[in-house]
């Protein structure tokens, strides 16, 4: 019998070029963890994982966990781990604690996201970046991610007719939400005219619709049932998670490169898991690493048909007063993309939004929320969370 | 940036370093193969060690097609790694029944387009450990019109 499980605390730090070491991300990240739920002191907490992906090259450091649990003053007594599968690390760590959890095997864990990307010198920050595809068959050619998901936005225009325009609309509405952030990278908003108007990355991507190369962190405590209510009075309850991989390398991908697969057959587990539909979604934090991302998501979560991306943000849906608010906190693009740190960001928001606490970035009765958390076009990461339990 | 250089992106291509040492060596000699599984015949992109299908580790080196057309390609103008330079046409290159990712070499942007024929052209990277020479897999547009 699978218990139920919540989150129970939530806490980020500021995101962005950051003047501090990896330890002093995890400080804060945890400090803002505990301060938002005081009934909880780290000798509360039985388990720790933590996301984090490439600290062996930004911090000459490995054995994660460890360090991070002597930082924080956690004695592991049910799990010590770290998870790292890129991008989504963070969510996978989620869904390592909430096994866990459920299965009984530990009752309060911690999953504290964190990564220190910014290097003195910038063009190896960005080489850093390529660890995540194939060395030998991707990266030797000088791949890192935002080639790869031009070719899904040059297909998606090629394909259903999607303009400029509407990838530009990404980059304003998560811009203007991640204005009303004060932990986001960025906060003075853009028109779509500045997007457009701004640097070529990689055709036909452009600067402000491509998330930056950020520092930062972030944790939630989980906690089973009777727990998790003694410990908060609103916990946010898992309802459900998904996850499905294509494939790794470019070419074991769809050979439309504007269709995911893998996404939808995360987000049917997640749905199903949950009892909801995708139409039940109140507020999602979608990975919108690059525009096109947040549009393939739209199709792929269900939230429109196939194609109708561009036209669903074009027409408001995805914003306040839509369908369902998409990147409230301002997603990648707002916020910038600290790898380990994304996914369990996604869930701090979900955490403030259902509760109520997300102040000027507030979903009006927000109920149920999602995330997706991908590493690469064909690995996909859903989870589901209600202010209700199952 | 020596610090850098010291565990950089390409691969090490020497039989002391990798099974398929045997590819580098015939791209090296101009020739374009893959792997064809010794005990099922399928080929793959890229080469692999292990068959899923039938589980063998035993493979022969089999030749692909010299001429490919472009599937797909973006053209990266800025943001790219240390040691890699701007503009870059990254193509998902159609060779047979394989889908090979390479770069275009020696093309202006305006003259790519999907299922654009290419050719093969072994590239010539850094040097790897000892001054050994290193070879990745390249393509060029073909000579006349698609
Ligand atoms: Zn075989």
């Amino acid at each position: 019998m699978m218990r139920n499980v919540a989150l129970v605390g939530a806490g980020v730090t500021k995101f962005g070029v950051r003047k501090a070491s990896y330890r002093d991300l995890i400080w804060e990240a945890g400090k803002a963890c505990f301060d938002s739920v005081p009934s909880i002191r780290p000798r509360d907490v039985d388990g720790l994982v933590v996301g984090s992906v490439m600290p062996e090259r930004t911090a000459f450091q490995s054995h994660i966990s460890s360090l991070a649990a002597e930082a924080l003053g956690i004695k592991p007594s049910t799990l010590s781990a770290r998870t790292e599968h890129m991008c989504a690390s963070g969510t996978v760590g989620i869904r390592y604690a909430y096994a866990f959890i459920a299965a009984g095997l530990a009752d309060v864990v911690m999953v504290l996201g964190v990564e220190k990307l910014n290097q003195p010198s910038g063009d190896e920050a960005i080489l850093n970046m390529g660890t995540g595809v194939d060395r030998e068959w991707e990266a030797a050619f000088g791949l890192t991610a935002p080639p790869c998901f031009a070719l899904a936005a040059q297909r998606h225009m090629a394909a259903y007719g999607t303009t400029e325009e509407q990838l530009a609309l990404v980059g304003v509405k998560n811009h203007t939400h991640a204005s009303k952030n004060p932990n986001a990278h960025f906060q003075k908003g853009a028109t779509v005219d500045q997007v457009l108007c701004s640097r070529m990355i990689s055709t036909p991507l452009r600067l402000f619709m491509c998330s930056p190369i950020t520092d930062g962190a972030a944790a939630v405590v989980l906690a089973a049932d009777d727990r998790a209510r003694d410990l908060t009075d609103r916990p946010v309850w898992i309802r459900g998670t998904g996850q499905a991989l294509d494939g790794f390398q470019l070419t074991s991908l769809h050979e439309d490169y504007a269709h995911w697969p893998a996404l939808g057959r995360a987000a049917s587990a997640a749905y199903r898991m949950a009892g909801i539909t995708a139409r039940d979604v109140d507020v999602a934090e979608v990975h919108d690493c690059f525009a096109i991302a947040e549009l393939i998501a739209y199709e792929e979560l269900g939230f429109c048909a196939k194609g109708e991306g561009g036209r669903f943000v074009e027409t408001g849906r995805s914003d306040y007063g839509g369908d369902v608010v998409v990147n409230p906190r301002g997603g990648l693009i707002g916020c910038g993309h600290p790898l380990g740190a994304t996914g369990v960001a996604q869930a701090a928001e979900i955490w403030s939004q259902l509760r109520s606490e997300a102040g000027a970035r507030q979903t009006p009765d927000a109920a149920i929320g999602l995330t997706h958390n991908n590493s690469g076009m064909g690995e996909h990461v859903v989870m589901i969370y209600g202010r209700e339990p199952a | 940036m020596t610090y850098v250089r010291a565990i950089d992106p390409l691969p090490l291509e020497s039989p002391d370093h990798t099974k398929l040492h045997e590819f580098y060596a015939k791209l090296a000699d101009g020739r374009l193969t893959t792997t064809a599984c010794a005990g099922c015949r399928r080929t793959a992109w890229p080469p692999r060690g292990f068959c899923p299908d039938c589980g063998s580790d035993r493979f022969e080196w089999v030749d692909l097609p010299r001429e490919g057309t472009i599937h797909a390609f973006t053209i990266q103008e800025a943001g790219l790694p240390a040691g890699f330079a701007a503009p870059r046409v990254f193509a998902i290159v159609s060779v047979g029944s394989h889908r090979i990712f390479s770069i275009v070499s020696g093309a202006d942007a305006g003259q790519v387009a999907v299922g654009q024929r290419v050719t093969f052209q072994p590239l010539r990277v850094a040097d790897g450990p000892k001054e050994s020479p290193r070879w990745l897999v390249g393509f060029t547009l073909s000579e006349g019109k698609a």
